[in-house]
């Protein structure tokens, strides 16, 4: 190539999150507080307002969780790839996994009320009712009290596991410059990606689609995880480009690193888009009333319109507004897809979760905005807080050059 | 190809260039004085100098999006045309014109038009297939796809001027600046290829020109089969000669002392009904064990093949009945009630002779109920008529107390 190959490469200065940015921290985390706060008020005082509450709640956990998972499966993906073009991101990715933690406290809400036998939200909770259903009653295997919490702990337990060590490794290769790290991380890597994708895949069938107990896909676990990957794509888009007024970091994110992440954002429009099909084509196709329930809950009652709001919003005008390579190479465009992007996994899992509280309306209100968007807010003020502690670029890893000098064509 | 000297033409100046440094300023200064026939030669990809040499963004992207929307519009139309309008099929129910069963078809058509056009456009739009450049005549210009860089500014070019150019080049810090001479015709294919070429195209008509042949013309020779499908089977036409089998016949007969599955043995009471060969000697009795599971199966039977006529009480008011009488179908007897006379007098052995050959018109069913369903399904009969009359006292003691 035209640049002499070379190994070692040091930053002149180490980027970190300028004061500007640690300033806003407290402010977002406040916002976020306050609207829980809100969500919690309004839930405890008003008519089935507990159930309205736990199931927006529902939402906001796994939005959270998705970012994190998300980032979690751009981290080890980068490293099972050996990927040189994403290592001034990767920091990103990184600091999103370890908010898997406040995720499973997000959880926290919902599974000690399932250990006191609330099934507000789980209706095989009640194992008396489960019993007597002739579907359910052979599911009650899986589908109980003790082996939910306890699959709730393994999962965040892995999770939580997998997270440290890999950001942790990353953060000691900032002082050390080892690159046997990134070799050791690589391999670790692939075990890591199998966990992942079952852990993720379980996850989603035990928190969102046992909702309705009686309904089953094989495809929902890849469905959610399609989910997760836009949202950290989505989240990497932004956070890079509000750093980018960074000295330090902004001019060795270049058009090119935004280009790639937007390909992977456009790709995965339509990777989203084309499982959500076969999920819904499968079972319109075959008519089975048993498959088919899960989608007239969906499709009536006004939920049809939130279907609607899914084919335009989250498919069909993201793919043509990412379609050209200017957009991509556009980083405040790009940002504005980003935003609506992270917008429409929030809708997503609303659509997901939502229409099992009621089956006679949407009922959509403020409880649901300040729940929803309480969480993600302290998710995001402690995505910040975690920011802010370490230097912004994985700066010790041995592709570092490589990545600054990203070609696209 | 001969070595004889040939007239020669100056195809254009070459200037070689050592690094990406000086290809680039060169490239940016020769797009400056305005030459517009001229090119760069890089042994690899060299970001930023589509920027330097001034080439305008490629039009490749909208011909992909244009076949893209072209794949999509073509595949709907052409669903909708064969499902909706030109062999229209009901299928699992769903409208004939459905667009989530269309999906898959649309993406695929929009993805293949998109993937086959782009293939296509990239090799007309950088000028493939060239089977020759003068600039190979240029010893070091082998180099390009090695280790140096290279400009060429052509002498098609309406700017050009061979002094000017040379020292433009020289003046952009090239290691060294060529003429470049082509040979007149060297580019042109030899004869003989050209003649081959012609020939394979004429050549690829044949087949087509033979197929419109046999399609147009009448013929009484048989079909040519390129494919022996079921055109061409084993077995022997019925009423044809043989010439295997002794006798010259190829139906054969049935073999002496030899029974066919489900044949009727007609000696059997329990197989006709009768007792003996007089009209009326009906069996009274029913060869079967009268228990709940026999009426269970002769309700199940009923239900499949009796009940659609004749109704499932028995009433003769079955949903074809009921319509038949509702269009008033002149032909169309209603089917007796096994209630009324005389269907209530006759012996199990009449009704097991009814449903196995039919009355009037009725058709017979022993070629599709097995003899035993049939004794099930008078034996259901026998019970539905003694329903129909039944009183409290024929009722077993503990349901009688249980009605109470």
């Amino acid at each position: 190539m035209s640049h002499p190959a070379s190994t070692e490469l040091t930053l002149e200065r180490v980027p970190m999150m300028g004061e500007a940015g640690r300033g806003k921290i407290k402010l977002i985390a406040l916002i976020g507080i306050v609207l829980v706060v809100v969500a919690v008020v309004l839930g405890l005082t008003t008519e089935d307002g507990k159930r309205h509450l736990s199931f927006a709640w529902l939402v906001g956990a796994t939005f959270v969780l998705s970012i994190g998972l998300g980032g979690m499966f751009f981290v080890l993906l980068q490293h099972l790839t050996r990927s040189g073009w994403s290592v001034v991101l990767r920091r990103i990715a990184e600091n999103a996994m370890w908010t898997i933690p406040i995720a499973g406290l997000m959880f926290l809400p919902i599974v000690i009320p399932t250990v006191f036998g609330y099934s507000g939200l789980f209706p095989w909770i009640d194992a008396a009712w489960a019993e007597a259903d002739p579907v359910v009653s052979k599911k009650t295997g899986y589908l109980n009290m003790p082996f939910f919490v306890a699959r709730y702990v393994f999962y965040f337990t892995v999770w939580i596991f997998m997270a440290r060590y890999f950001r942790k490794a990353s953060l000691t290769q900032d002082q050390t410059r080892d690159p046997a790290i990134t070799t050791r991380l690589q391999s670790r890597a692939a075990p890591g990606m199998l966990v992942f994708a079952l852990t993720a895949t379980f996850a989603s069938f035990d928190f969102i689609m046992s909702l309705e107990p009686h309904w089953f896909s094989t495809i929902f676990g890849v469905y959610f995880f399609a989910g997760c990957t836009l949202s950290i794509y989505s989240t990497m888009i932004l956070a890079a480009f509000f750093l980018s007024k960074n000295p330090d970091f902004g001019h060795l994110v270049t058009k090119e690193h935004y280009h790639d992440l937007g390909k992977w954002l456009f790709g995965f429009v339509f990777f989203w888009s084309y499982i959500a099909f076969s999920q819904f084509m499968l079972y319109w196709y075959a008519n089975i009333p048993e498959e088919t329930e899960w989608l007239v809950h969906r499709q009536n009652h006004g939920w049809g319109y939130w279907s609607l709001v899914l084919i335009f919003g989250h498919c069909l005008i993201p793919f043509g507004g990412l379609l050209s390579r200017h957009v991509k190479r556009n980083k405040k465009v790009l940002s504005c897809w980003a935003v609506w992007l992270l917008l429409m996994q929030m809708v997503d899992l609303f659509w997901l979760i939502r229409p099992l509280m009621n089956s006679h309306g949407v009922h959509f209100g403020l409880i649901d905005v300040a729940t929803v968007f309480g969480l993600a807010f302290i998710g995001l003020a402690y995505g910040m807080q975690l920011t802010s502690k370490q230097p912004l670029i994985a700066h010790g890893d041995p592709r570092l050059r490589e990545s600054l000098e990203l070609v696209v064509q | 190809m001969s070595d004889q000297a040939k007239e020669t033409r100056l195809h254009g100046v070459i200037a070689e260039y050592h690094d990406v440094d000086g290809i680039m300023a060169a490239a940016a200064k020769v797009r400056d004085a305005g030459f517009t026939k001229w090119d760069c030669h890089t042994p690899f990809p060299v970001h930023g100098l589509d920027d330097a040499m001034g080439v305008r963004p490629t039009v490749l992207p909208w011909i992909a999006l244009g076949a893209g929307l072209v794949g999509l519009a073509g595949a709907v139309l052409m669903q909708w045309w064969m499902n909706a309008v030109d062999y229209p099929f009901s299928i699992s129910g769903k409208p004939l014109f459905s667009l989530p069963a269309n999906v898959p078809v649309i993406f695929e058509g929009t993805v293949l038009f998109a993937a086959v056009t782009t293939f296509f456009c990239v090799i007309v739009l950088n000028k493939l297939p060239r089977l020759y450049s003068p600039l190979h005549h240029v010893e070091r210009f082998k180099r390009s796809t090695d280790d140096c860089f290279f400009v060429v500014i052509e002498a098609a070019d309406p700017a050009f001027d061979e002094k000017k150019v040379a020292s433009l080049l020289e003046a952009t810090g090239a290691d060294s600046v060529d003429m470049c001479h082509e040979e007149t015709g060297g580019g042109d294919l030899p004869k003989v290829l050209v003649a081959c070429l012609i020939g394979l195209t004429v050549l690829s008509f044949v087949p087509f020109a033979l197929a419109y042949r046999a399609r147009a013309k009448k013929t009484e020779i048989p079909r040519f089969h390129l494919v022996k499908d079921m055109d061409h089977q084993a077995y022997g036409r019925a009423q044809a000669e043989s010439k295997f089998f002794a006798d010259g016949r190829m139906m054969r007969a049935q073999v002496a002392g030899t029974q066919a599955f489900g044949e009727m043995i007609e000696a059997d009471s329990t197989q006709t009904g009768k007792t003996g060969p007089g009209e009326n000697d009906w069996a009274q009795v029913i060869p079967i064990p009268v228990t709940r599971e026999m009426i269970d199966r002769g309700k199940n039977r009923f239900d499949i093949f009796c009940a659609v006529c004749h109704g499932y009480a028995g009433d003769g008011d079955g949903a074809v009945a009921v319509r038949a009488q509702e269009r008033l179908y002149g032909a169309f007897i209603k089917p007796a009630s096994i209630h009324e006379d005389p269907v209530n007098k006759r012996p199990p052995g009449q009704l097991f002779d009814t449903i196995s050959n039919g009355v009037r018109t009725m058709k017979g069913y022993g070629s599709q109920i097995v003899a035993e369903d049939r004794w099930a399904i008078v034996l259901y009969l026998k019970a539905l008529q003694l329903q129909r009359n039944a009183k409290v006292s024929d009722l077993p003691a503990e349901l009688r107390n249980q009605l109470k």
